[in-house]
């Protein structure tokens, strides 16, 4: 097979398509009035949901956190909620600058590395937010403790249905973590690639 | 109402523009139509700013590519669009298995080039100049000259190895 063989191939297929005149006044008209749902509308109505939940926790924390009643327990429930108000804000963040992609002024070049950069910052995020969820585990545990059943994990000793709960959690985090850094380190060395490309 | 009676005899004039550039950044029919309906309604958002400097198929085809860059594919169909289904192109007429074979071969290795490349081997298919390329792409005509026949090595290897 050559390359010409192709070339006309493509050719015919676009000699048929110009004879073909399929669509309607009607349809067109329709897909341009009728309220079309952009297709970052779904993402971000999930990413939001999930954000808002995480805005939720955090206000629960911060109106409890008096009952936070030593430094080490204050300082889990700093990180808690570092962790449930910087990281959505990041990833909504993100996903508003893809979508604000102004595709008529950017050339194909720009529009495109915009968003390479963009989508390999919000995967990144993605990365981070397994990582630090994972270590966040040791923060909001002590934190969700102390403040729904008043006891400070840090001086009782965990019973043994606990520890193999946690240790079946930890375990399956660790593998969860590994799965998602090689399928993160895949995606970013084809989109490094294409950046270069770009150069 | 103007302005509705220009754009539909447009859209239906290069209809077959639409088609292919949505072809190719896609893996499915599903998601062809999204995004043939995406685009739709970029060109009719941004069809005021249209200026007569520029041919109008160079603008649609930056439009559509533009957007395609940026397209998601979704796992779960929108209840809400337009079904274009039935009369989505389409299958020739006249049954001609080599010219099938040849097509379906040319999509085949279009899926396994990158979004600048895939962009740029289109582009020069549809015969545009390395010029025009340049002008859609924002890349200068010369990058255009070595980056084609860097793709057009690439696609002659993956034949071979085929």
């Amino acid at each position: 097979m050559e390359l010409e063989e192709l070339q006309s191939a493509w050719t015919k297929m676009s000699n048929e398509l110009d004879q073909q005149k399929k669509l309607t006044n009607k349809i067109i008209l329709d897909m341009t009035k009728q309220k079309y749902q952009n297709k970052f509308t779904t993402i971000t109505k999930y990413e939001s949901l999930g954000a808002l939940v995480c805005f939720a926790i955090a206000l629960f924390v911060i109106f409890n956190f008096n009952k936070l009643d030593t430094w080490y327990l204050q300082a889990c429930g700093a990180f808690t909620l570092l962790f449930l108000i910087v990281l959505p804000v990041s990833v909504l963040s993100t996903l508003k600058k893809i979508k604000n992609i102004d595709i008529l002024k950017g050339s194909y070049k720009e529009n495109l590395k915009v968003y390479v950069h963009t989508k390999n910052r919000l995967l990144r995020l993605q990365q981070i937010g397994i990582v630090v969820g994972f270590i966040g585990l040791f923060f909001i545990i002590p934190v969700t403790s102390k403040i729904i059943s008043n006891k400070n994990v840090f001086l009782n000793s965990l019973k043994t249905e606990q520890i193999i709960t946690l240790t079946i959690t930890l375990v399956a985090m660790a593998f969860f973590c590994n799965w998602a850094y090689k399928g993160y380190k895949k995606i970013t060395q084809s989109a490094q690639e294409l950046l270069q490309d770009l150069e | 109402m103007q302005k509705e009676v220009v754009f539909t005899n447009l859209i239906r004039e290069h209809q077959g523009l639409l088609y292919k550039v949505t072809s190719i950044y896609t893996d499915n029919k599903e998601d062809q139509e999204d995004l043939f309906q995406e685009v739709i309604f970029q060109l009719w958002k941004y069809f005021d700013s249209f200026r007569n400097d520029a041919k109008i198929t160079t603008w649609m085809y930056r439009v559509a590519m533009n957007t395609s860059i940026t397209f998601i594919k979704k796992k779960k169909r929108r209840p809400d669009s337009v079904p274009v289904a039935e009369v989505f192109i389409n299958e020739s007429d006249t049954h001609d298995e080599v010219y099938e074979e040849r097509l379906r071969l040319l999509y085949q290795h279009l899926k396994h080039l990158n979004t600048l490349e895939k962009g740029l081997i289109f582009l020069l298919l549809e015969g545009k100049s390395y010029n025009e390329i340049a002008q859609i792409t924002g890349l200068s005509a010369s990058n255009v000259g070595t980056k084609i026949s860097r793709v057009k090595k690439k696609l002659k290897t993956n034949m071979t190895n085929k």
